[in-house]
Formats: structure tokens, C-alpha cells, sequence
């Protein structure tokens, strides 16, 4: 479905009852019937948006950064009744924590998953982040997954599924490109986050490393850090049941 | 005619086995595999092609490529430079400086200023889109970049015509707001322009600026296509109709004393085809804003769908000889008749062009079998090469 967050239409999913979650997704929309989708709307009203260019809905004219992003997501979480459960994964946990700065008291709390975003090493040359662009889409996809064999594979899927992944990568690159996944200033930033936060990681990523995580998690006051085993960059997607009871858990815990 | 020589002064000389192992022989091949005493060899050589072409009367262009076996000319203001001091008949095409890739097109445009007025009016300036790899090597966003390649080119415009300066830009992509560059450029409005695009809606945009449309190994086919666009683009803008002055055909170009020698010489020149293309798929199909996304199944794919659709641009290209790259357009190559045939030949298919660049040394070609093409070209060839009077390819 379409929603309207303004006078923007997003590509929208919707399911579940119950207490908000806002789940911003990664390097790729989440397919409509994601399993993360039903495991999550177990503890509560999942709300699962595409960032405009990555999903089906068109993005506007000049739409092409992260601060068009943090504005889009800043006013939905003005338009929804309550404050929310804000989960975001990879490419959508910077999102996330941005979102969570620029609006603390629409955000109930926040689970960062494998989030990017964020610059920690102090040497210009070691990267945090594996380069996405500049790198073999195949050495990518191994850094990214535990089980590279549940990865999505271009040569088995429908045309309609490659032309989505195409659309995703280049909106991906058109919002993170330079600086490469992160914002330079968002770390000197993260001691304000406000809301109780969980720092996910999946155990085997490599795009962005468990001690990556570590960090971000030390860097927000309060913040718990924990791992999902047999899980890579998408822990959502590789352990959706895992990953959903983390974060119902969190939520509980948080009440 | 005029002619132009061209030479990307490769690097042939990495071991056959890294080439084959490695997934890419540009951005991404280390180069520990480039010997800065071989390169400086071939910067001699290569520039003393260019002087040679000063004596023949054969124009010459300076490109610009990075980081791969296809081009040691990274640092292509640099080798303008010597060739708007060194030459000193010729004209001189920038074809040309990265300027998607560059941060600064006022620096880009200031070069060009500096060249113009060194070589004493012989500049013309070239734009380029840049190859995928160079994305990486000019640590430039593929997404967008043909928007700021207009933008960059509207802005050394606008550089090179105002003489009463500082003048300011805040474009989507550029801002810039102390513009006064010392000295102007010495032709007026500007050096002459062209711009290397066989893609028929940029060849209609190139048409609606009035800038000259080199097209690179397209053969008949896609030249023709490329060239009625802009022609169409003159004529539906109100401009006066595009003649041949307005295009440049590039392909691979070897004279010899006789057939068996111009195209066993000239098919060296397709190494730049079968071996320095050779692209990682991050740098060519998998590159963001490269393609509509609506390719993707036929570009991101590893093996082709069930059924069998039609194979990546370019692969029919692969593992080309002489023969067929004569037979497509893609060279010109044989004893002096030879060369003026194929080239007559070419030019009735496409509707006439004024200009023909020469990629003239490649591969392994050496430096002596280069410069005899050469001579053999501009003594036997280029007289005898007539520019149709007006394009009228219907």
C-alpha cells in the first residue's frame, strides 16, 4: 500500500496491533511478507516504509539525502498518535539514530541493528565500513551473509525482483556514497541519544564488524549490546525469529 | 579531413596471468604491476608521436584515463601542457579531462584557459563521461553524473566567457563564488568544443549546444543513429543544419605498405578491446545509475535467463579480430587504397563527418610501427580524403 508522510507517498507495510514499531530497512526494502514482518507484529503495529527510490514509489525531484530522509521520517513520527519503537537496520539503523536526535520524545526507544552511520576509527586508513560500491558485488554479498546460500541470487529470481534490487542499489549509493555510509558528525552526537536503545549485531558481519557495534552501543548512554548467532549484516532477514524476540524482549523490558 | 591522432599510452605489459586472475584491469589492479621506468619510456614515445604529428600535419589529442592498463594519462593537464608548449602548428584536443570526476570544473576550466593561451589559440576542449572504473579511481558518485557532466560543462562555459570577472555559481552540484580566471583563454567565446557520446539523446543535446559529437567505435549503425539525432536536434531548435564540421568519427586506424602488413600491425589495436576493458562488476553492468533499472535482469545476472535473452552490451564485441572490426566500422586498416576505401565507405553509410581521430597505438604496438602508420597516413591517406560537402544522410 501507499502512504502519505508529507505530501511524500511511501511505499508502505503494515501489520500487527498494538504498540507502534517504525522499522526502517536496510540495503533493501523488506518484501511485503518478510518473515520479520509476522514475527515482529507479535509485539506490536509493524509499520515497514521503503526509502523513497528503494521500494515501488517514486522519489521526488532533488529527494536525495539523508537529511530529506531524517526530515520524511521526523514528520511521520509527528504525525503518529503515539511515539514509537524505532528499529533500524544497516543503511536504516543510521536513519534511526539520526531520527532518534532530531526527535527524542517521538521515539519511545530504539533498537540499532548492524546500523552504519557512524565514523569510530581515528586512522584515516582503516575503514569501518566495507566500501558497498567499490567492492565485488560477490565479496560483498560474502561479507554480508552467514549463510551466503540464503542470499538473494540475481540468476534465480524473478525479473521483477532484480529490477527492485538494481532500484535499491542505486538509491543506496545516491544517499551513502560520500561519506561513505556515515555522517562525520553523528558520533560526536550519539551521548545525546536520549530513549533506552538495543545495539543488535549479527555475529558474522563483516560489512560492519561486531566490535563496530560494540562501539556504537558504548557510545549511547545506557545502551545494550547484544549478538544474533548464524547471523551476518541482515540479521532481520538470516534470523527473523531471533531478531523479532530481541526486540519484543527489549520492548518488554523497557515497558 | 582533419585527423587527429590518438594514443591512451597503455601499459600492456602486466603478466598474462594477473590479467587473467584479476577481475578487473582498471580501478582495482594494484599497481605494483606498473614500472614507473617502462612508463616513462612511453611518455617519451608517445609524446614524440604527437611531435611528429606536428611535422605531418595530423592534429593531436590529449585524453585522460585512470588507474588501468588502458591509459597511463591520469595527470592529463600535465601532458596538455607539454603539447600546447611542444607542438607548434597542430591543434590540440583535451578529449579529455574527467570533469564528472573532478570537484573543481573552475580548476578544470582554468587549465584549459592556461592551454589555450600557451599553444597560442590551438585548444579545443573535449568532454568525456568517464568510464565506470573511473567512478572509483575519481572517487566520484556514479549516481548522478551525467547531471553534474552537464552542470560541469555549463559552468567551464560560463568560466570561459566571462571576461569581466569574478563572476559566481551556485549550480545543484558546483558552487563557486569567486570566478576570475588568469588569463582567459585566448580564442573567443571559447575554444571550440566537442563532446564524445554515441548515445543518441546526449548526441541530441550536444546538437542543441552546439558542441561537435565525437563518436568512439560505434560503427555505421550507431554513428548514424547518434548523428540523426543530432541533426534532428538543430533542425527542431531552430539552428542552422548540422554539417560534417560537426562530427568526428574515432576508430582504429594503421596504414601499411601493404594490406597484409595494416592489418596485421593495426589488429594490435584491438587489445584495447579484448584485453583493457576487462571491468569488475561494480566499475561496468553493476554500477549504480549506470543503467535504468528495468536492465538489470539481462546486466546483473551471471548466467542468462532460461530462454535466453540478448546478451550485455559490448559482448559482442569480445574477442574481436581485424577482420570483423573492419567489417564493422571499428577499424580502417591495409595498404594506403585500402584505408581511403574503407574510410570513403564509412563515410557514405553515416552522412559525412569533417573529422577522423585515429586511435592509432595500442596494446603492443611499438613506437616505430606507430610512427610508420603515421607517416604512411598523412603522405598517402589523408590527401586523398574528401569531406562530403554537406551531410545528408536521409
Amino acid at each position: 500500500m501507499v502512504r502519505d508522510v508529507a505530501g511524500i507517498a511511501l511505499d508502505w507495510t503494515e501489520t500487527g496491533a498494538g504498540r507502534p514499531i517504525l522499522l526502517l530497512h536496510g540495503f533493501v526494502p523488506l518484501a511485503h511478507d518478510a518473515p520479520v514482518l509476522d514475527a515482529l507484529a507479535r509485539a506490536g503495529r509493524v509499520m515497514a516504509p521503503s526509502h523513497p527510490g528503494f521500494g515501488a514509489a517514486p522519489r521526488p525531484d532533488g529527494f536525495e539525502t539523508i537529511y530529506d530522509l531524517v526530515q520524511l521520517y521526523a514528520a511521520l513520527l509527528d504525525e503518529l498518535e503515539s511515539p514509537v519503537t524505532l528499529v533500524g537496520c544497516s543503511f536504516g539503523g543510521w536513519i534511526a539514530a539520526e531520527l532518534a536526535l532530531a526527535r527524542p520524545r517521538r521515539t519511545a526507544r530504539l533498537v540499532l541493528a548492524d546500523a552504519l552511520g557512524v565514523r569510530f576509527s581515528a586512522d584515516p586508513l582503516h575503514r569501518d565500513i566495507l566500501d558497498l560500491f567499490n567492492t565485488n558485488p560477490r565479496e560483498v554479498t560474502e561479507h554480508a551473509w552467514h549463510d551466503v546460500a540464503k542470499a538473494p541470487d540475481f540468476d534465480s529470481m524473478p525479473d521483477a525482483a532484480v529490477v527492485a534490487a538494481a532500484r535499491a542499489r542505486d538509491a543506496l549509493c545516491l544517499y551513502g556514497w560520500d561519506p561513505h555510509m556515515y555522517n562525520p558528525r553523528l558520533g560526536a552526537w550519539l551521548h545525546r541519544i536520549a530513549p533506552p536503545c538495543l545495539v543488535l549485531w549479527g555475529e558474522s558481519d563483516r560489512v560492519v564488524t561486531p566490535d563496530y557495534g560494540r562501539a556504537y552501543a558504548a557510545a549511547i548512554p545506557g545502551a545494550r549490546f547484544s549478538l544474533i548467532p548464524r547471523a551476518g549484516h541482515h540479521p532481520e532477514l538470516e534470523q527473523p525469529a531471533a531478531f523479532a524476540e530481541a526486540v519484543a524482549a527489549f520492548m518488554e523490558e523497557t515497558r | 579531413m582533419k585527423a587527429w591522432y590518438l594514443c591512451e599510452c597503455p601499459y600492456p605489459f602486466v603478466p598474462e596471468d594477473v590479467l587473467a586472475n584479476a577481475d578487473s584491469v582498471r580501478a582495482s589492479l594494484p599497481n605494483r604491476y606498473v614500472d614507473p621506468r617502462l612508463a616513462a619510456d612511453l611518455y617519451h614515445e608517445v609524446l614524440d608521436e604527437f611531435l611528429l604529428c606536428d611535422e605531418l600535419g595530423i592534429n593531436v589529442i590529449s585524453n585522460e584515463h585512470h588507474a588501468g592498463i588502458n591509459c597511463l594519462f591520469g595527470a592529463s593537464p600535465l601532458f596538455l601542457g607539454a603539447l600546447a608548449r611542444q607542438t607548434r602548428k597542430v591543434r590540440i584536443l583535451s578529449l579529455g579531462t574527467l570533469i564528472s570526476v573532478r570537484k573543481d570544473p573552475v580548476r578544470i576550466a582554468e587549465e584549459y584557459a592556461a592551454a589555450d593561451v600557451l599553444s597560442r589559440g590551438r585548444l579545443e576542449i573535449g568532454f568525456v563521461k568517464s568510464g565506470g572504473s573511473e567512478m572509483a579511481s575519481g572517487n566520484a558518485n556514479p549516481v548522478g553524473f551525467v547531471e553534474r557532466f552537464w552542470e560541469a560543462i555549463d559552468l567551464i562555459i560560463a568560466t570561459l566567457t566571462h571576461h569581466d570577472g569574478p563572476i559566481s555559481w551556485e549550480g545543484k552540484h558546483y558552487r563557486h563564488r569567486s570566478i576570475n580566471v588568469w588569463p582567459p583563454a585566448l580564442q573567443r567565446p571559447h575554444p571550440p568544443l566537442w563532446a564524445a557520446t554515441g548515445d543518441p539523446a546526449s548526441s541530441a543535446e550536444l546538437a542543441r549546444r552546439d558542441i561537435l559529437n565525437t563518436v568512439v567505435l560505434r560503427g555505421p549503425e550507431g554513428t548514424k543513429k547518434a548523428w540523426d539525432a543530432y541533426r534532428a536536434a538543430r533542425l527542431e531548435a531552430g539552428m542552422a543544419p548540422a554539417g560534417p564540421e560537426k562530427f568526428a568519427y574515432s576508430a582504429f586506424v594503421y596504414t601499411g605498405d601493404t594490406d597484409e602488413e595494416g592489418v596485421r600491425v593495426g589488429s594490435q589495436l584491438l587489445w584495447f578491446i579484448n584485453t583493457s576493458l576487462k571491468q569488475a562488476p561494480q566499475y561496468g553492468r553493476m554500477l549504480p545509475g549506470q543503467s535504468p533499472p528495468e536492465a538489470a535482469p539481462v546486466l546483473f545476472r551471471t548466467k542468462p535467463p532460461p530462454g535466453g535473452a540478448a546478451g550485455r552490451p559490448g559482448a559482442m564485441l569480445a574477442g574481436i579480430d581485424a577482420e570483423r572490426a573492419i567489417a564493422q566500422g571499428l577499424m580502417f586498416a591495409g595498404n594506403p587504397d585500402s584505408v581511403v576505401r574503407q574510410i570513403n565507405e564509412f563515410q557514405a553509410k553515416v552522412g559525412g563527418f569533417a573529422n577522423l581521430v585515429l586511435i592509432g597505438r595500442s596494446g603492443f604496438m611499438d613506437h616505430a610501427q606507430a610512427e610508420k602508420g603515421l607517416k604512411l597516413f598523412a603522405r598517402e591517406v589523408l590527401p586523398r580524403l574528401q569531406t562530403p560537402a554537406l551531410a545528408s544522410a536521409a
